[in-house]
């Protein structure tokens, strides 16, 4: 059966980036979302077992999306994909319980590496 | 700027704008230790008189440099004045700042900032352009303000350091043919 993913962010070239980056053998069922609300519209509904997530996006950010899967122990496997890379926004991205801090643009091998970690492929 | 570009390129170049300043804000955020707001950046079409408007605030410094290659055009550093000895400080700069350090402090901010969002937009685009220098300049000292260009695509981010109270704009001009060359790369990326 093929594993629910949503890929959150705000920019389509972006959006379109992670699906292009994607493995291809990897059987998924991809959900858009373009702000952090629709993110967690897709995570309670069941469309997100793995969520990846942009950091700046209106209306709620990345960071508030993490709060909340934190706050209601969701299990969702977040990887974060972002252009602000401080290690500031890592260290809170890590102490919300994300699986990965990946920086844009987004190399296909890194994200490859990464779900093989997960066990994900 | 609905005429220059359209909605998928708009969208491209914001992105590719947003990766560009987060590598420069971590540049700066490691040189002082403290953390970067970064705005969402704003691109928009300027117009000289827009442009000379720009150039018209008391409270702030501004350095300029131009940059060649591939793409040309010029980089515009406008930096609060409050909040600069704060910065100089976790630079590790004796405060208060003299004349002196204070124009050293703020070709180095600004090359740091323009640099770095210059490199990152030109490097995902596949264009090339080299940065000169940083000079400071003094907009209210000159008669008028040298602005070669008739209309001009003006990309912009801002940097905050909210624990100084200081905060940072960069701003990208460039003109008509960079634009154009800037639309044929950004094309091929979203082919």
């Amino acid at each position: 059966m093929p594993i629910p993913v949503t890929i959150a962010d705000d920019s389509l070239m972006s959006r379109k980036a992670v699906r292009r980056a994607l493995p291809p053998e990897w059987d998924v069922d991809i959900t858009e979302a373009c702000n952090g609300k629709e993110a967690l519209l897709a995570v309670e509904s069941g469309k997100a077992e793995v969520l990846f997530l942009d950091l700046t996006m209106p209306e709620l950010d990345g960071f508030g999306v993490l709060q909340y899967l934190h706050e209601h122990h969701a299990k969702t496997v977040v990887i974060v994909i972002s252009a602000d890379i401080q290690p500031e926004a890592k260290r809170l991205v890590d102490a919300l319980g994300a699986f990965r801090f990946l920086h844009k643009p987004l190399q296909a091998q890194q994200l490859r590496e990464t779900l093989f970690e997960v066990g994900l492929i | 700027m609905k005429t220059l570009l359209s909605e998928q390129q708009r969208d491209a170049l914001q992105e590719l704008m947003n990766i560009s300043m987060g590598r420069a804000a971590n540049a700066l955020a490691r040189l002082i230790g403290a953390k970067v707001t970064l705005s969402i950046p704003r691109i928009v079409a300027v117009t000289p008189q827009h442009f000379a408007q720009m150039l018209k605030d008391k409270d702030v410094w501004y350095t300029r440099q131009s940059f060649l290659g591939h793409i040309g055009g010029e980089v515009l550093t406008v930096l609060s004045k409050t909040g600069c000895d704060s910065i100089g400080e976790l630079m590790d700069y004796e405060v208060p700042l003299d004349n002196e350090t204070l124009s050293e402090l703020l070709l180095e901010l600004a090359n740091i900032l323009a640099g770095a969002c210059l490199s990152g937009f030109a490097e995902q685009l596949g264009l090339n352009a080299k940065l000169s220098m940083p000079t400071l300049f003094f907009p209210q000292n000159q008669q008028v303000v040298q602005v070669h260009w008739a209309s001009t695509l003006m990309m912009e981010v801002e940097f905050k350091v909210e624990a100084s109270q200081f905060d940072s704009r960069v701003v990208i001009c460039l003109d008509e043919i960079a634009v154009g060359i800037l639309l044929q790369a950004l094309n091929r990326l979203l082919e």
